[in-house]
């Protein structure tokens, strides 16, 4: 998927620098800022919806908000594209 | 060049290229035959989270090697899903080891799930077959295996050309996707677990991008079967969740079962079939297809949420469902193009064309032969994925830590260093240019449509071609804006490479057999091709030679 427009919602005061979100992403979305020990959502227009960060995330401190509308299947019908 | 990059120069015996369970089982495996061999496992995302092992189905094959032997499955894969351009020895191999890999995986840390008396809990998916579900920390619980065996471990930096001596491997550079540091490392043998081409197209498919296949190909090792790298899978229409074994109950919208006509049994995953009714139903009028399994002769496949209940999983699943649920208000289903080439040829060790190379998992499933005339990991044997990485990790430790044994201390070739730093660094360098997702962009518009990639026509694949050549076009002209770019600027020149060997040799390919689907070459032509094709480079020069399948000396005979 690319240019997709899924939302990532980060709570920092929830967040306790595990960094285990940065860790998770495995497409280069999230980012790690060592100085406030806080995940950065640099690339949020490559996020797949994979929901591992926030799967992985004990505190509750990200929500991906999906927005499906914004991937496409790529075939020929227009229903589909 | 005017890129400023800080150079970091390593060596090790052993370089594994790729972090996912394919990867960790080789360094693993490595180290337990070999514990004073180095093992370093470089990784573009991070090891242990990234691949996909860790976000897909997360299950495992499982054989009752008691009850059934492994000629037994060899002959029903071979007939229903190989085709006969199976190895159907790697096959029995792969059957034969089932048991020992869930035992090792276990004694590595992962968490299979197992019944009071000790057995594993399994659910039967065929008469041959059964599944394991297994917990989605796996390769987590696999890096910590690895480096308290003493692997290390370097995130964040992306493979990106091979290096050779003499027609050896010698290492690999590289650079960080963080700060662009530039790796040159020398290495007596080197593992590619880098995955499969899957465009970039389906959600969990995503990791899988081709760069390390393109990187094998440029340094002049074969590939074989990159014509079988058109997976698709159904998908809901509105979430894309796929919507595994639905192909048994797909119904048109005059409310007729599409798929029952060609249903000879339960069929053991999504058939090419399938998609060409679905694709039929869409161009007759009849569309668009839903999934009935309530109807007369429909049933719900295997009941998969029990395989889902694992502690590390069920939350990843749960959130993937309760998101979907409002836009998912019904049972429309389509095609998605997962992909899943897997071409670089190896031999029943795992190793390359070149001395040296080795290519596992998700790199080279198709390479190796194993799974005949379908794309694959998983392909249509599911379960099958993450035990073939597993399979593959094992079989190649012990040729790989002998040659880096028995291999002098490489020297890397500084010209071909100063080359590949210029090709890496290269997008940065230009002025302006087109986007990496330019490209990427129009290599999905050719593979994408199931009538350019899995129900194919000659005039079609030409059709396709021309847009992947367009494509090419663009690529010496992509223009990076930092190093996450510059990395999508690779994968998107990986994909038309691979897009452009898989429709060359579909081409070629004039018949249809096992997923591979001509409308004009519609049927089986065992006369004249029981042949693998073979795509090398050849001083610049994509080549295409044919190789007989060795068919004589394996028990399953074809009609010819």
């Amino acid at each position: 998927m690319i240019d997709t427009k899924h939302e990532i919602i980060f709570h920092p005061e929830k967040c306790v620098g595990c960094g285990l979100c940065y860790k998770a992403c495995f497409v280069d979305v999230i980012r790690w800022d060592e100085e406030s020990k806080k995940p950065v959502f640099k690339y949020v227009e490559d996020c797949e919806h994979c929901f591992y960060c926030e799967s992985v995330c004990k505190k509750g401190a990200i929500e991906v908000r999906p927005n499906y509308a914004s991937e496409s299947l790529l075939q020929t019908f227009d229903r589909y594209r | 060049m005017n890129t400023q990059v800080k150079h970091t120069t390593l060596s090790t015996d052993v370089l594994i290229a790729g972090g996912g369970v394919g990867g960790l089982t080789a360094a693993i495996s490595i180290k337990e035959h070999a514990p004073d061999v180095e093992v370093l496992i470089v990784e573009k995302q991070t090891t242990g989270y990234g691949g996909k092992a860790n976000k897909g189905g997360g299950v495992l094959q499982y054989f009752d090697l008691n009850k059934i032997k492994p000629e037994d499955f060899v002959k029903y894969h071979v007939n229903v899903i190989g085709a006969f351009l199976g190895d159907q020895e790697l096959m029995a191999k792969y059957v034969a080891m089932n048991n020992h890999m869930l035992d090792k995986l276990t004694e590595w840390g992962a968490r299979l799930p197992k019944n009071p008396d000790g057995s594993y809990s399994v659910i039967p998916t065929g008469p041959l077959t059964a599944m394991i579900g297994v917990d989605l920390d796996i390769t987590i619980k696999l890096r910590r295996t690895a480096e308290k065996l003493g692997v290390k471990i370097i995130d964040k930096v992306a493979i990106s050309d091979l290096l050779t001596k003499d027609g050896k491997i010698a290492g690999a550079t590289g650079f960080s996707l963080l700060d662009g540091t530039f790796y040159e490392i020398a290495a007596k043998s080197v593992v590619m677990a880098t995955g499969s081409q899957n465009y970039r197209i389906g959600s969990m498919w995503g990791s899988g991008r081709g760069d390390g296949i393109a990187a094998v190909y440029r340094a002049g090792a074969e590939l074989r079967n990159v014509e079988f790298g058109n997976f698709a899978q159904l998908v809901r229409v509105k979430s894309h969740n796929e919507v595994v074994f639905g192909e048994n109950n797909m119904y048109n919208a005059k409310g007729e079962h599409i798929t029952k006509n060609f249903l000879k049994q339960r069929e053991p995953d999504i058939s090419s079939l399938a998609i060409r009714e679905w694709y039929f139903a869409m161009t007759n009028g009849t569309g668009p297809v839903h999934l009935k399994f309530d109807a007369p002769g429909g049933e719900e496949g295997a009941p998969l949420s029990k395989v889902w209940d694992r502690p590390y999983g069920q939350e990843f699943w749960r959130l993937n469902h309760e998101r979907a649920k409002d836009v998912d208000t019904d049972l429309e289903v389509c095609p998605m193009l997962i992909g899943e080439q897997s071409p670089i040829k190896v031999g029943h060790d795992m190793q390359s064309t070149i001395p040296g190379l080795y290519a596992i998992g998700d790199a080279s499933y198709c390479g190796s032969a194993a799974p005949g005339a379908v794309p694959a990991p998983p392909g249509r044997n599911r379960g099958s994925g993450i035990l073939n990485a597993v399979f593959a990790g094992i079989s190649c430790a012990e040729s790989a830590a002998n040659h880096a044994k028995s291999a002098p201390q490489p020297e890397t070739d500084k010209a071909q260093v100063e080359k590949s730093m210029k090709r890496i660094y290269a997008p940065l360098e230009r002025e302006s240019g087109c986007t990496a997702k330019d490209v990427i962009r129009k290599v999905q518009s050719a593979v994408g449509p199931m009538e350019y990639s899995v129900y194919i026509h000659a005039d079609r694949i030409d059709k396709a071609l021309n847009i992947v050549l367009e494509a090419k076009e663009l690529v010496p002209t992509m223009k990076a804006v930092d190093y996450h770019d510059l990395l999508s600027c690779h994968e998107a020149e990986a994909m038309v490479l691979s897009a452009e060997l898989h429709y060359r040799a579909s081409a070629m390919r004039k018949e249809s057999r096992g997923w591979f689907l001509r409308e004009d070459y519609p049927e089986m032509d065992n006369k004249n091709w029981l042949k693998w094709i073979i795509a090398k480079n050849v001083d610049g020069e994509m080549t295409f030679t044919t190789e007989d399948v060795p068919y004589q000396k394996w028990a399953v005979q074809p009609v010819i």
